[in-house]
């Protein structure tokens, strides 16, 4: 169990240091660069540019760029503090960059720290992910079992039109259709935002808060009633419930008992997957419900060029994301000792 | 002698003619069980006509519509559609005594069902041109002719998309589950896992922004990250077949490790690679509006199904036929995709019996 979530833990910080990785290629990638400015300036001089290709750091090579990005300058060997040798001796005092979450600063709100903006918006963000998720398991849940339960007759034919259909539109444009109807026209959910200004009551949030937890929570629960209704069907032809129905055992004490446990189990493994579903799905739902959100200042970077907070948003989103899939997949572990002997998570 | 055995032979297999049922190939079967289920058969239909149109949106623009989908004109900017042109401020008091007054209007649907259906009666006698049927947009552009021809990039951008994912899953699926449990499997799931633990969304937006791509490029991003699921599919179906006795012998007699793969193991995993890249199509379609949705996807002169909806940001409630004319567009292409992508994995499957 310790070992399995020790493995599981190295794995993760790969990943993050992977996605550190990506995040740095990204922007190298991206064209322009704080220089560009001095491009069409005719009274630049090679020492200017110099100079501030010094200040900003671009000067160095690749891989020292990186360094400087994601653990601090003084991890490289040239600055005058690595070779005092105190980074040695006491690593905190160097450690800086992404490692402490520090991404540097916006270019677009001009002086403000990239992290202080992201974590302003962090709150807005998980509540509509955790109040999405509640909902898709609360109803897609109920959803599943009834549909494995009376499978092929009215209900679950129901339950698999509806997913059909919901399939085959966008969720955000459902969203942006329902917000038409129910907030433009018959005035019953506020059109956007997440409180109205002046009133922080639990109600008024709550108000703001049904609407797009609704929509976004749709992706999952077609998710979970699906991943539900074929893990019932699959236990429910096992030998142990006909078993125990042979036992005599109610059909009531069958289901509960016996099936249900059992199909719960992988359940579990749909959570992370579907977490990231929300996570990803956030950028456009923040956007239709005018959420301030990450999702929204994802674009807000991205409509203003600002390179520094878009990398920063999408390293963050990935150690969300990671570390999400870490908690589900010990969780998971904890639920299952299976997982714990042999270390694979199924599908 | 010689004269005898010329006149039996042919007798001979006269003969065995009638003994003989005609040969059913996999395909011929296919087509059979295609051909017994009207939803698919439906879903087929409807998928092309949706292509038809697609593709012969330049002659229903111009003689079918009467409008060009680029075509601006500032005095009819965000239009109602011209059959509701009396209806639609009707409509909008209804709304309003829903929003200031306790209970709704709905005494005024009554009007407001007149003055639409006396719309439709002149819409349809209109000369070429002179109906709006969807509205216009900010623009002042033709919504439906601009929704028809938004139809060429969804359905370009989705079959390139499943061309690039089902190619890379192809490839990603038949290497890791035939050198499974050596490190080649394992970078090949390192990188599934990695790009299956990250939020891929902001990544593609990113992207997007950064390359700002063409149609075909948008395409090639979104594929990029859409084979994973393939890839885990075919190597699961390569260890039920890679230890069958074929695929030994095959190897007993030297047969290189890739002439395995595309002739015997290729084959096997044909029918879900055929269903799966249908539904990528969907997929992609429904990838493509949300990033021109959000102005990252394919840039405004061309009209894609989510670049239109791009432009009611600011002012849906006045004019939601910008949001629910692609809607309805991405809803008929998808669904079609869909239904077909059922029957076909029902239609491939040789081993399902036909019990309904």
């Amino acid at each position: 169990m310790t070992r399995y979530i020790i493995r599981r833990g190295i794995q993760s910080l790969l990943l993050m240091w992977v996605a550190t990785i990506i995040g740095f290629t990204v922007y190298q990638l991206a064209p322009g660069g704080p220089l560009q400015f001095l491009d069409d300036d005719p009274k630049k001089s090679q020492e200017d540019v110099n100079r501030l290709e010094r200040l900003y750091g671009i000067d160095r090579t690749l891989p020292a760029q990186y360094i400087a990005w994601a653990f601090g300058e003084d991890w490289l060997p040239a600055t005058p503090y690595w070779r005092s040798g105190r980074c040695l001796a006491d690593p905190t005092t160097c450690v800086r960059g992404i490692v402490r979450l520090d991404f540097g600063r916006s270019f677009h709100y001009q002086g403000q720290s990239v992290i202080g903006l992201i974590m302003e918006r962090i709150p807005a963000t998980f509540l509509l992910a955790f109040s999405s998720l509640l909902l898709s398991v609360v109803i897609g849940v109920p959803l599943g079992i009834i549909s494995a339960l009376y499978r092929g007759r009215w209900p679950d034919n129901v339950v698999r039109v509806t997913t059909v259909l919901l399939n085959t539109v966008p969720e955000w444009w459902i969203g942006l259709l329902l917000l038409i109807i129910l907030g433009g026209y018959f005035g019953l959910v506020p059109l956007g935002g997440m409180q109205t200004i002046g009133d922080g009551s639990l109600l008024d949030r709550l108000h703001h808060l049904i609407l797009p937890a609704t929509v976004s929570a749709i992706g999952g629960w077609i998710g979970f009633s699906r991943i539900l209704r074929f893990e019932m069907l699959d236990v429910l032809s096992q030998d142990y419930v006909r078993t125990a129905q042979a036992k005599g055992l109610s059909r009531k004490a069958v289901i509960l008992r016996h099936v249900l446990r059992n199909a719960l189990m992988p359940f579990v493994t749909g959570l992370s997957g579907i977490f990231l579903l929300v996570l990803s799905g956030s950028v456009l739902f923040e956007i239709v419900f005018s959420w301030p959100g990450m999702g929204r200042l994802t674009i807000d970077a991205i409509n203003s060029r600002d390179y520094p907070l878009m990398m920063a948003l999408f390293v963050i989103s990935s150690f969300l994301g990671i570390l999400g899939v870490l908690l589900v997949d010990i969780l998971y572990s904890v639920v299952d000792p299976r997982v714990r002997y042999d270390g694979h998570m199924g599908s | 002698m010689a004269e005898q055995s010329l006149t039996l032979a042919p007798q001979k297999a006269e003969a065995d003619e009638k003994v003989i049922r005609p040969v059913q190939s996999y395909w011929g079967v296919v087509w059979q069980r295609l051909r017994s289920d009207w939803i698919t058969m439906a879903a087929l239909a409807l998928l092309l006509f949706m292509v038809t149109i697609s593709l012969g949106a330049p002659w229903i623009g111009e003689h079918v519509l009467g409008f060009s989908p680029t075509a601006t004109n500032l005095r009819q900017r965000n239009d109602p559609p011209t059959w509701a042109a009396a209806a639609w401020p009707q409509f909008q008091a209804f709304t309003l005594s829903c929003q200031t007054s306790a209970h709704c209007d709905w005494s005024q649907w009554g009007s407001i069902t007149s003055a639409a259906v006396e719309g439709l009666g002149t819409c349809l006698t209109a000369e070429l041109g002179g109906c709006h049927w969807m509205g216009t947009d900010d623009a002042g552009r033709d919504v439906l002719t601009r929704g028809v021809y938004g139809g060429r990039i969804s359905l370009r951008i989705g079959l390139w998309v499943a061309g690039v994912s089902m190619t890379l899953g192809v490839l990603m699926g038949l290497i890791s589950g035939y050198y499974a449990t050596t490190f080649i499997d394992d970078i090949v799931n390192a990188i599934i896992m990695t790009l299956g633990s990250i939020p891929l969304l902001f990544l593609l937006i990113i992207l997007s922004r950064i390359f700002q791509p063409g149609p075909e490029g948008l395409a090639i991003l979104i594929g990029l990250f859409g084979w994973m699921g393939l890839s885990r599919l075919i190597r699961g179906q390569i260890f039920s077949v890679r230890e069958r006795d074929y695929v030994i012998a095959s190897r007993a007699i030297g047969t290189p490790a890739w002439g395995i793969m595309f002739k015997h193991i290729l084959p096997n995993v044909s029918s879900i690679i055929i269903v799966s890249a249908v539904f990528n199509i969907a997929g992609a379609i429904i990838a493509e509006a949300g990033l021109s949705y959000l102005g990252v996807g394919i840039g405004p002169p061309l009209p894609s199904w989510g670049n239109m909806m791009q432009g009611s940001l600011g002012n849906f409630t006045d004019a939601p036929w910008l949001v629910i004319t692609p809607g309805i567009f991405i809803f008929l292409t998808t669904l079609s995709i869909y239904l077909l992508g059922d029957g076909l994995r029902d239609a491939l499957d040789p081993t399902l019996q036909r019990t309904s």
